[in-house]
């Protein structure tokens, strides 16, 4: 993935630059939002990841020009404000996600990749399909091998958004957020009970599992067990 | 060398001078002994002692100066130097105005008297009985009581020239009705002491070119006139001069209530908080303000205990792990060790950094709440699906750590709220009901009563529950009892849940459950 980092901390970007380096990506590196302005419009990328504030051109103002400029790169918001209001006004300026520092390297992938893969696929079908397993969003039905299992409604949205994410490193302030809409993390790791709860419907009985930890990262969702990634 | 040394003792042998002598009284200084040192001390001592005097008077009279040119500054002093000008010129005007009338009224009686007198003497003139007329002017004249003076003149031919020879005074001519020094109108004996006495006169022709004219001395009258005269400037010049000193004594007055408040207040300035401004018996305008003060500050001084109780306590809690994160650090570096224990050492310094991370932020939050600076768009939110959420998400984990769960979600009340927070909230309650109940026959319940009125969501448990005496403490920032100094957390979570309560205008409330903890989150609808 080409990516291009605006960021003016230079020890944070430098960090940051080397992390998604190393996880094989290619990454640029603006100071302030007018560099970052012209290294968006001269150079294709697939993402970007813009700090909120910024000297010269603000991270808000900096996506508004490129969203009016017709540029409709996936943009990750970084910002160390983490109230729901500074998401909401992040997003409404055209941002695609929203993280608040400090993060972990490995949910600022997992969202990077989130971004890019929802850009790429553009609308989904009303059926998803990963192996076996068989989601109609219209019917309301999941199916593994032809059997149906029985979901409750927020178990079918976590494996819907699971699905829509195949292959992908899904974190759990990903899942809290956009299954249950909590921007904040409980104590109690209530997100692995209820993954484990729908592996138990998912997997438990087939021979292959679908669902996958990924240590330090998160949950992915995917045919072949082989691939899983250490985070 | 030498004469370095000598500068050098210079002063101290001066000083030394200087002090044998004042203290001493004595002459010959038998300390030094040092002729030089005298040459200097002794002028020098002299020369210091007025300028000392000089600063002595000097501060204080600088101060009232200053004191002065503060009093003329303000208002009271001000508003009441406009008053008295206003009250003078005022009175000013007034008894002016008596003193006008009065002129005039005088003026105007000795004008009827002379015309009365005119009248008598015409009437003489017009029965053609001349002799008379002469003679009752003579006789009048002669008799000068009433200080009237009368002449009969002519003012063409020389026969008024032979009438007017008989007269003992011979007025000038003037015109009517006016008022002159006696020296300008009549002929006076030089020297005379009637020369500035005033006098109105009267002057009618007569139809054969005689001119009768009579003046009227008004010396009593004028006398009469000048005395209101200086009444009314003096009452004038003393009504301005009790209002000026009335000014600056209320001026005076003012300034010494408001002295005493800026030096209180310079004093808390400087640090001391507990002082407070003095309240007097009179509880005028001064006393309500300096009360209305009082209380600010007892508040500024809660606020600033609380403070520090907070920055003391997250000193301690964010110290405390930055240290271990720290020790550990620089323990692992202390020799080479193999890549795996560097691994180890790092992952754990990654679980310190993120626990700190956690109290961080939940310290942001609650200090934001508390602060009130909720910006978030509040709205109508179904309390009870809100409820049921978050019991599907703790019961699976209530199951999976052998509790058992009872959720009792009849109601479904709508309430205008920030639900992200009232979640939040929710969760930390059932965080610690998990967290707490590590019994064998473990329950942790769930439940909403109410209406759409006034409704309560309820978390019990069968845990250890919170001894009665220490139910207010464990609102308090990262305070956690005894039992649980070891268990994860930070201490933050009840005093979030309060917070949140707080900014809905709701009531939290501890109870026991016998056995166990049952918290309870009353709402109402806001009016």
């Amino acid at each position: 993935m080409r990516i291009l980092l605006v960021e003016d901390d230079v020890e944070a970007a430098g960090y940051l630059v080397k992390g998604l380096t190393e996880s094989g990506h290619v990454i640029e590196h603006a100071e302030d939002g007018e560099i970052g302005l012209q290294l968006a419009v001269a150079n294709a990328y697939d993402s970007m990841i813009i700090d909120r504030m910024l000297p010269k051109r603000d991270g808000l103002s900096l996506i508004e020009e490129l969203r009016r400029m017709g540029n409709m790169t996936p943009v990750l918001i970084l910002s160390a404000l983490d109230d729901v209001d500074e998401r909401v006004t992040g997003l409404k300026a055209g941002g695609d996600d929203y993280l608040t520092k400090p993060y972990q390297l490995s949910e600022l992938i997992a969202r990077l990749q989130a971004l890019t893969r929802r850009a790429q696929t553009g609308v989904q079908g009303t059926v998803l399909n990963v192996g076996d397993l068989t989601l109609d969003l219209i019917r309301h039905k999941v199916t593994r091998s032809g059997q149906n299992i029985n979901l409750q409604p927020r178990e079918f949205r976590l494996l819907e958004y699971l699905m829509q994410h195949t292959g992908q490193v899904v974190t759990r302030s990903m899942l809290l957020e956009n299954v249950w809409d909590y921007h904040f993390d409980p104590q109690t790791n209530v997100i692995d009970v209820q993954i484990s709860r729908l592996r138990g419907k998912i997997d438990k009985d087939f021979d292959s599992p679908l669902l996958h930890t990924v240590r330090g990262a998160g949950y992915k969702l995917q045919e072949a067990a082989s691939t899983v990634e250490t985070g | 060398m030498n004469s370095l040394v000598d500068e050098g003792a210079r002063p101290r042998d001066v000083t030394l001078a200087r002090t044998g002598a004042k203290v001493a009284g004595d002459p010959v200084d038998p300390v030094t002994g040092n002729a030089a040192a005298r040459a200097i001390g002794e002028p020098a001592a002299p020369a210091s002692a007025p300028a000392a005097d000089g600063t002595g008077k000097a501060l204080p009279r600088r101060f009232r100066q200053a004191h002065g040119r503060r009093l003329f500054r303000t208002s009271a002093f001000r508003l009441s130097l406009i008053y008295a000008t206003l009250f003078s010129a005022l009175s000013a005007a007034t008894l002016g105005f008596i003193y006008w009338s009065t002129r005039d009224q005088i003026e105007s009686q000795v004008d009827a008297r002379l015309r009365l007198e005119t009248d008598y003497l015409i009437n003489l003139f017009k029965s053609g009985a001349m002799p008379e007329l002469l003679e009752a002017i003579q006789r009048r004249n002669q008799i000068d009581t009433y200080g009237r003076f009368y002449y009969l003149g002519n003012s063409e031919s020389a026969a008024g020239e032979q009438v007017a020879e008989d007269l003992p005074i011979r007025l000038k001519s003037v015109r009517s009705h006016t008022t002159r020094n006696m020296g300008d109108v009549a002929d006076l004996p030089p020297g005379s002491a009637r020369a500035f006495n005033p006098v109105r006169v009267a002057e009618t022709q007569l139809s054969n070119g005689l001119k009768l004219t009579i003046g009227h001395e008004i010396s009593d009258e004028k006398a009469l006139l000048d005395h209101t005269f200086a009444l009314v400037v003096g009452a004038t010049l003393l009504t301005l001069l009790f209002s000026l000193i009335g000014g600056l004594t209320i001026g005076t007055s003012v300034l010494r209530r408001i002295d005493s408040v800026s030096r209180t207040a310079s004093e808390i300035m400087s640090g001391d908080l507990s002082q407070r401004l003095k309240v007097t018996e009179r509880d005028d305008e001064f006393d309500e303000i300096a009360a209305k003060l009082n209380q600010m500050l007892g508040r500024i001084e809660d606020l600033i205990r609380s403070m520090r109780q907070v920055t003391n306590n997250v000193a301690h809690d964010l110290r405390s792990p930055l240290t271990r994160l720290r020790n550990r650090l620089e323990v692992t570096l202390l020799e080479e060790r193999d890549p795996q224990n560097y691994r180890a050492v790092m992952g754990e310094a990654i679980e310190d950094a993120d626990s700190l991370i956690h109290t961080f932020n939940a310290m942001l939050s609650i200090a934001r709440l508390e602060a009130g600076l909720d910006a978030t768009q509040w709205e109508a939110a179904h309390i009870g699906e809100l409820a049921q959420e978050v019991a599907e998400l703790y019961g699976a984990v209530a199951e999976v750590e052998g509790l058992r769960f009872e959720a009792d979600i009849a109601v479904d009340p709508l309430y205008h709220c920030n639900r992200h927070l009232i979640a939040q909230a929710l969760t930390n309650l059932l965080d610690n009901a998990i967290k707490y109940t590590r019994a064998e026959d473990g329950l942790v319940a769930l439940s909403v009563r109410g209406d759409d009125e006034a409704f309560s969501i309820v978390v019990g448990d069968n845990g250890p529950g919170i001894p009665e005496h220490e139910r207010e403490r464990v609102f308090q920032r990262f305070v956690r009892l005894e039992n649980e100094r070891n268990s994860p957390g930070n201490g933050l979570g009840l005093s979030l849940v309060q917070a949140v309560v707080r900014l809905h205008g709701a009531q939290l409330e501890l109870t026991d459950n016998a056995p166990g903890l049952c918290v309870t989150m009353r709402f109402a609808r806001k009016r």
